[in-house]
């Protein structure tokens, strides 16, 4: 998009630009890492983790310096694994036990790999692995088990799909394999994070007592963009949503991106999106057993950006045409708001389930499932930070409180003023609390909806893709 | 359950067996427990199980004290399961006086005969209005929330409900008949089957096309429950009362059901006109929500009050006023986990299953109602 057009999309979507200039601006990172103090091989594994990732790179660097390496190290492991696997041009037969004995060859000296493709965009890091290696012999023990245990998990499951003829012919099938599925390439990377997080004590120990709180904080963001990816997959020839989902509205998978069948495509893709929103809950119990704020915003941003990109996808028949991003102006201030605390949070997922209950339509055979699924969202943030309270109610009903009369002349004169005073103070105040960043978005949005069609610019911070983990 | 060893309940008397909620509950101690099933109503002929059911019906009139305690005489219940209750409408004297006679005064006669006959548990149906006062928004309320009483309480049928649910909790291991144990059971916007209240009023404005209006921003979440559900939560009840006085020590105070009340729902709170477009949708509306207006709360209320002026004028009820606009803009919705937790209460049928099963009956109902009409 080139400048002008722009220009013109933020005059006319000014909040997004405030959004924007807030986190750039605002935002002040827990933790920093210091360059200067870091050794050549430290500084060269930053270097491919900017490289590989584009989403995860930034949160990264920001954790805690106690797991600032460990975590980084377990992202290029797992990235390695994966460029291995995405790669085609790589024989089965070597394929497979580079995957199966990956954990082993990540232990040895001086190891890397230069088989990948020409066109495969991560192989630098496996010609380089050797920089990832040397670190990797200086991770703390109980860390390196954790990332040596998932990685051997992760090669092995990559094998197995690698293997499956079936899958890879016909896709997924049942809600079952549709959920391994996402394990595979996403639960076991949080269950890393989460052994991790507990053995650094940056988080609750008992979230290793509820691995399927973990579990769900994967299947929630893995669903998320298998959803939202699902034009690109099919035209990659991958499907990823699972049959017994799909065959109850067609009888087709190419069906579903017929332009004549939009209403049942939308039906089934939020038969897909109500699947997804039943994690939503056991998400937010996990991220308030994080103790630490750098590791909340790591697992708190992917997880904001996936609600948000849920209610995008959600009823948008764009997601068979074309692939949907949120704006960059709303992924900034999904970012201000999921660096804050967990009550913060809780309003995003608030606010998003009600634009998703907004737009759910009574002709959908969903549409109850979905209102009751939202519902069960806000009563969930409900029990963690209750509006009421039942003592106060009470109290308030034995002792009604009781006004002391006044004169009607004098009441006239002291409302008239107030209500003057309150205007000019208040225009000031909301003019000055703008000026420095606070939130008035809805009595902006209402200044946006002016700006009609104009296209948004396209997205930076996107929420983590499959195609990075 | 099924193939399961079905529980025992022994002897279960329904009090209102053959009202809307009180024929679920024979329904289901039929399907799912192992006893003898006796139904006390005031009339005996709708609702009516198929003798081969053996289900023993007797007319009665249960602040007839005397006649009541013939029946359990009779009967001998290990467990009552009192849900008779008129219907909440009116605003009368006449309806007044109905409500304070059949839920008050029914309700202690009820008791007396609980005690008199030597009854094990006894399971009333109350109602989640006893702690709204019809105006304030309820949010995740559960059983601390406060009962509201006396000039608080704007709705008197609540306010009788209320006053017969303290009769029976008091009842609970009475120092002159300790051996009965009571608990409570309020649900929220009971529908289905049967129901001749909330979905019958839900579907006529449909028929009379005012569905394109919304009042207020729908944001506000409320509860209604399927009444399988609500028939299942008083099952569960009635056989922990059993458990109990079987036992020989006193539960702990956080497992204790007796003397206790429990909200019952569907565990699932929906947006309020969410629920109201669901049946819509049911009842064969073809229409999403584009031809929708949202009417603003005060507005709403505003012309609702003109409502009542007019109608005050031409001395009618009002068909239209401000305490509908207060009810589809409140949110009114519970928690559950005490009933989870005590009586291992969960829903047997979700909430959208429960909207086709209540709305195909009414539909059924109206059908039939226009064929008597057109013969």
């Amino acid at each position: 998009m080139g400048l002008a057009q722009q220009a013109i999309y933020f005059l006319f979507h000014p909040n997004q630009l405030r959004a924007i200039i807030q986190w750039k601006v605002w935002h002040e990172p827990v933790h920093k890492r210091d360059p200067s103090k870091e050794t050549p091989t430290e500084k060269a594994c930053f270097h491919y983790l900017n490289l590989t990732s584009r989403s995860f790179a930034a949160v990264i660097q920001e954790l805690n310096p106690e797991l600032l390496m460990p975590i980084c190290l377990f992202y290029l492991v797992l990235r390695g694994l994966d460029t291995i696997e995405d790669d085609m041009t790589i024989d089965i037969k070597e394929k497979e036990p580079l995957l199966r004995g990956f954990h082993e060859l990540m232990e040895k000296d001086g190891w890397t790999f230069n088989g990948n493709g020409p066109n495969e965009k991560d192989r630098d890091l496996l010609v380089h692995f050797d920089v990832v290696i040397t670190e990797l012999k200086k991770v703390k023990k109980p860390y390196y088990e954790i990332i040596k245990d998932i990685t051997v998990k992760m090669g092995n499951g990559m094998a197995d799909y690698a293997l499956n003829a079936e899958h890879n012919a016909n896709g997924v099938n049942t809600i079952a394999d549709y959920e391994l599925y996402c394990h595979y390439v996403a639960g076991l990377v949080g269950e890393g994070l989460t052994r991790l997080f507990v053995a650094s004590d940056l988080a609750n120990p008992k979230l290793l007592d509820r691995m399927e709180l973990t579990e769900s904080m994967g299947q929630f963001l893995q669903k998320t963009n298998i959803i939202r990816d699902v034009h690109e997959d099919w035209l990659d020839g991958r499907r990823f949503w699972p049959k017994e989902i799909w065959s109850l509205y067609f009888d087709k998978w190419d069906d579903l991106f017929a332009p004549e069948n939009r209403e049942r495509a939308l039906q089934c893709s939020s038969h897909m999106v109500l699947n997804a929103l039943k994690h939503v809950e056991e998400c937010i119990f996990y991220m308030a057993g994080v103790r630490d704020q750098s590791v909340f915003n790591f697992v708190a941003i992917p997880q904001a950006m996936a609600i948000a990109t849920l209610e995008l996808v959600f009823r948008n028949p764009a997601i068979f045409e074309r692939n949907i991003k949120i704006t960059k102006g709303d992924a900034c201030q999904l970012m201000t708001e999921s660096t804050q605390n967990l009550r913060v949070l809780c309003d995003v997922f608030r606010r998003y389930a009600r634009r998703i209950h907004k737009k759910n339509d009574p002709r959908d055979p969903n549409y109850l499932a979905i209102s009751a699924q939202c519902g069960k969202i806000e009563q969930f943030i409900e029990s963690i930070f209750p509006t009421q309270d039942p003592q106060k109610i009470a109290a308030g009903r034995r002792h009604p409180g009781e006004q002391p009369g006044m004169d009607t002349m004098d009441a006239v004169v002291l409302v008239v003023s107030c209500v003057a005073v309150m205007l000019l103070l208040g225009a000031t105040m909301i003019g000055l609390a703008w000026l420095m960043g606070a939130n008035m978005d809805k009595m902006v949005t209402g200044l946006g909806a002016l700006g009609g069609n104009i296209k948004p610019p396209g997205s930076i911070a996107d929420v983590p893709g499959r195609d990075e983990l | 359950m099924g193939s399961e060893a079905k529980p025992a309940l022994g002897s279960v008397l329904v009090i209102g067996g053959c009202g809307f909620l009180g024929h679920h509950v024979v329904r289901l101690l039929l399907r799912d427990y192992t006893c003898s099933v006796s139904v006390v109503d005031l009339r005996c002929t709708r609702n009516r199980r198929p003798d081969s059911d053996g289900v023993a019906y007797f007319e009665a009139d249960i602040t007839d004290a005397d006649r009541l305690e013939a029946i359990f005489s009779q009967v001998k219940p290990d467990v009552v399961i009192h849900t008779a209750s008129p219907p909440a409408q009116g605003n009368d004297k006449v309806s007044h006086a109905l409500f304070k006679r059949v839920n008050v005064d029914g309700t202690a006669a009820v008791i007396r005969a609980c005690q008199a006959t030597g009854v094990k548990g006894l399971v009333y149906t109350s109602s989640a209005s006893v702690v709204s006062d019809n105006v304030s928004d309820l949010i995740n309320a559960d059983e601390r929330w406060p009962t509201v009483r006396g000039k608080d309480q704007t709705e008197y049928y609540s306010e009788t409900k209320a006053a017969a649910e303290e009769l029976v909790l008091a009842a609970n291991r009475a120092p002159d008949a300790p051996k009965l144990l009571t608990c409570a059971i309020r649900p929220s916007g009971i529908m289905g089957e049967g129901d001749t209240m909330v979905l019958y009023h839900l579907i006529n404005v449909y028929r009379q096309g005012r569905d394109n209006v919304q009042v207020g921003s729908n944001d506000n979440l409320f509860d209604f429950t399927y009444v399988e559900n609500v028939a299942h939560g008083h099952l569960l009840a009635a056989r922990a009362l059993l458990l109990t006085a079987a036992a020989a020590t006193l539960p702990l105070d956080h497992e204790r059901v007796d003397g206790e009340a429990f909200f019952i729902t569907n565990d699932s709170p929906v947006y309020f006109w969410d629920f109201a477009r669901a049946v819509w949708a049911a009842a064969g509306s073809p229409r999403g929500t584009d031809h929708v207006r949202v009417l603003p709360r005060g507005l709403g209320m505003v012309l609702g009050f003109l409502s009542e002026c007019f109608f005050w004028a031409i001395g009618k009820p009002p068909t239209f006023n401000r305490q509908r606009i207060i009810y589809s803009c409140m949110t009114r919705y519970y928690d559950i986990s005490k009933a989870k937790k005590r009586l291992g209460y969960k829903p047997l049928v979700p909430l959208d299953e429960g909207v086709r099963r209540a709305v195909r009956w009414t539909l059924e109902q109206e059908k039939a109602n226009n064929d008597s009409k057109a013969q």
